[in-house]
């Protein structure tokens, strides 16, 4: 089993070299505003992991990973201001309680399959976008809420990612955390579940596998995810804002990691880019950001149409057929 | 109002309209020189916010006007101002990087006429952590007048709320004062909870109605305002979010239950004829800079300068009057360093800080920065009150009575400015 979980496929091996890559060389090159845009992009990869790791293992949308984020981002700005915890303290509890808001989410909805799953998650997206706009986010006030009247506190970043560098490694290295721990589950028998699960439902609870348990395991991976992607983005801010969390943009992160592909790192990676660096890039240019949307409609035709695994799907056939051609037939 | 007078108020405005057009040809800029400056360009940049729910380009778009001006008139010793703005599009993200491409990406000398709901709030560390100075003009939250390196020559929604609110106690008899706000914490919440303060500070009392900027229902806030017993309503919004909860008003008739006020975003000369005559004579509005008949040279360079170098379409408004300012208060400081020293950030910072004592006709007392955690050189304003064609002065320049102002008002003693 250890042999399995520790055997390094080839997308494998490209995602660490890019995981390497973007540790060591993007942030010794990128000026501050890349950096500013590479660190919340980053953030937004890892939070499109965990709703296209649903996606893909179980067929489950959820459109609420956005509003997860900022649960996360909540409860790691209450817990900054509240107490004098280490950053890392402070993002594993927020990714926890992003966990157990997912799985209490998902109890009304685990009866739900399709469309109707979507639409309970995308109105828990609403409500949750109601309770920001409502509350705020916490800036050093008192009470639960943790809001004052007035300037916010300061924001402590973590000691070992003091500069926007350091900040952008860190990311990195919680990114991929974050994607070998998908691996590792789809590796071992949650993976076999969720498989069997995909296949058909009734299937799996005829050989025994509890599907309430495993969709809710899922569930609470999403959740871990973009509760500790919203704690990363806190982190590089020092504040948020509730218009970062709203219900609209649940649906966009979904549609992108579909365009992107939801089977694949890759995929991930694609969508945070046309998510985050494309508006950047345009706004870079002097062009109407809102001219991604228009981008993002493209992509998403050209993934319903042609492109069911996404452009990290293609990318991969094309890898794939690259290697057999030139593995199998020698020398070019 | 009864027809003559209006028509006297009609006159007397396109009367300054017609002498601010007049003087248009001649605007006087910097070193004033006539000739292009043509030596290596020092960056200046800029941020404004432009998205849902507010446009707030007026000051960056005035500055740019004045830099213009300045360009075409021997610039800094010689040297032309290359302003750079960015728009924050009221999102933290974008702000952060606006600051991250202006500022650390940049050698920028400074920042000048900011606008924004959003980028002080982000960005003021990154300031301070770059030594770079912010010469704001349209800010809205708090951290810009409580932090080190920002100043402002507007004064932002808590002294012109009580500037109003002050105006409406003593003149208008309010005793329950119901605050319209954005429900942002360093925003509507902070300004809103100073007019309360200052009420119950008066033997009156108050109250907040907040709005979500996201999605603001502008009818449950008047009717939340309303319900609660005040006697007068403090619209403490954008313009275009406090036309629309006017308009909101007229439809339930609500204009003579209420006493109406407020801050000054609601000074742009386009409002009067939006809101039509149902309001004229009721609305009285706190302008944080002097009101357009007050014409004085500095209010008519203003003019001139945006007619010669400004867009057709861009504000006449407070906001427009503070980046002109802004700009102008920079140039002035820059034309005082040594020419070798304008191009270096540290220096250009210092010069900011040593400014003690500038004056203006579009400002009731004199600008200031100084070296402190906090700053706030406006804080005395006028009050108008929208009538046909315009506004009319109902009290002129006056200071704001509240607690809030006394570090401020330490530092100008300090100063020797009162």
């Amino acid at each position: 089993m250890l042999k399995r979980l520790l055997h390094v496929t080839p997308s494998g091996a490209a995602g660490l070299a890019f995981a390497a890559f973007a540790f060591l060389v993007i942030p010794a090159l990128a000026g501050k505003l890349w950096l500013s845009v590479f660190i919340s992009t980053g953030c937004f990869v890892l939070a499109i992991a965990g709703v296209a790791f649903m996606y893909a293992r179980l067929g489950m949308v959820s459109l609420t990973q956005v509003g997860l984020m900022g649960v996360g981002g909540w409860v790691m700005l209450r817990l900054n201001h509240a107490a004098g915890f280490p950053f890392e303290v402070n993002l594993v509890i927020a990714a926890l309680v992003t966990m157990v808001c997912g799985w209490i989410l998902a109890l009304p909805a685990m009866r739900m399959r399709g469309l109707y799953l979507a639409l309970v998650t995308l109105m828990a997206a609403g409500g949750l976008e109601i309770i920001f706009a409502t509350y705020q986010f916490p800036n050093g006030g008192e009470g639960f809420w943790g809001v004052k009247t007035g300037s916010a506190d300061a924001f402590r970043r973590p000691w070992l990612a003091q500069t926007p560098e350091a900040y952008l490694r860190y990311v990195v290295a919680f990114v991929t955390l974050g994607f070998l721990f998908i691996e590792a589950h789809r590796r071992l028998w949650p993976g076999r579940a969720w498989a069997l699960i995909r296949r058909s439902e009734a299937a799996a609870m005829a050989a025994g596998v509890n599907v309430t348990f495993y969709k809710m395991w899922a569930f609470g991976i999403a959740g871990v995810l973009a509760g500790a992607a919203g704690g990363l983005l806190a982190g590089s801010l020092g504040l948020l804002d509730d218009a970062t969390f709203r219900a609209s943009e649940s649906v966009m992160l979904f549609a992108l990691a579909v365009v992107g592909g939801a089977r694949y790192w890759l995929g991930a990676v694609i969508a945070a880019t046309l998510y985050r660096i494309l508006p950047a890039l345009l706004n870079n240019w002097g062009v109407d950001a809102d001219l991604a949307f228009v981008i993002f409609g493209a992509g998403l035709l050209h993934a319903v149409i042609t492109a069911p695994n996404g452009i990290a799907g293609q990318i991969m056939d094309l890898a794939a057929g690259l290697r057999a051609r030139f593995g199998k037939g020698g020398k070019p | 109002m009864n027809h003559r007078t209006a028509l006297a108020a009609l006159t007397a405005f396109a009367g300054m309209t017609l002498a601010g057009a007049a003087f248009a040809a001649d605007p006087v800029c910097g070193a004033a020189t006539g000739e292009a400056a043509t030596g290596e360009p020092i960056i200046v940049g800029g941020i404004y916010g432009n998205a849902a729910p507010g446009d707030w380009t007026s000051s960056t778009d005035a500055a740019a006007a004045y830099f213009k001006c300045v360009n075409a008139n021997g610039g800094i010793h010689g040297r032309p101002i290359d302003y750079r703005v960015e728009n924050d599009q009221w999102n933290p993200e974008n702000a952060a990087q606006a600051a991250a491409k202006l500022v650390s990406d940049t050698d920028s000398v400074a920042m000048v006429g900011n606008g924004s709901f959003i980028e002080m709030a982000v960005n003021a560390g990154t300031y301070k952590d770059e030594g770079i100075m912010v010469m704001a003009s349209a800010c809205a939250i708090s951290e810009c007048f409580e932090s080190s390196n920002i100043v402002s020559t507007n004064q932002g929604p808590l002294p012109s709320n009580l500037g109003a609110a002050m105006y409406a106690r003593e003149e208008l008899g309010a005793t329950n004062i119901a605050c319209i706000g954005l429900n942002i914490p360093n925003n509507g919440i902070w300004s809103c909870q100073a007019v309360i303060d200052y009420m119950e500070a008066n033997g009156g009392t108050g109250s907040m109605a907040l709005l979500n900027p996201g999605a603001p229902d502008v009818n449950s806030a008047l009717l939340e305002a309303v319900s609660s017993g005040a006697d007068t309503i403090l619209i403490n919004q954008p313009a275009g979010l406090a036309l629309a909860i006017l308009k909101a008003a007229e439809e339930q008739d609500l204009r003579d239950a209420f006493n109406w006020i407020a801050p000054t975003p609601l000074y742009d000369l386009s409002v009067p004829d939006q809101l039509g005559e149902y309001w004229y004579g009721h609305v009285y509005v706190n302008a944080e800079l002097a009101p357009l008949q007050v014409n004085g040279p500095d209010a008519q360079n203003w003019v001139a300068v945006m007619e010669a170098y400004g867009n057709a379409d861009d504000p006449r408004d407070t906001f427009g009057q503070a980046g002109y300012l802004s700009a102008r208060f920079f140039v002035d400081a820059m034309l005082g360093m040594d020419p070798a020293d304008v191009g270096d950030r540290a220096k250009v910072a210092d010069a900011i800080r040593g400014i003690k004592g500038m004056t203006s006709d579009l400002m009731c007392g004199p600008y200031y920065v100084g070296d402190a955690d906090f700053h706030m050189p406006n804080h005395a304003g006028y009050m108008v009150k929208i009538v046909e064609g315009g506004f009319e002065i109902v009290r002129e320049c006056y200071e704001y009575d509240s607690a809030y102002f006394e570090p401020m008002l330490a530092i100008e003693k300090e100063l020797g400015l009162n």
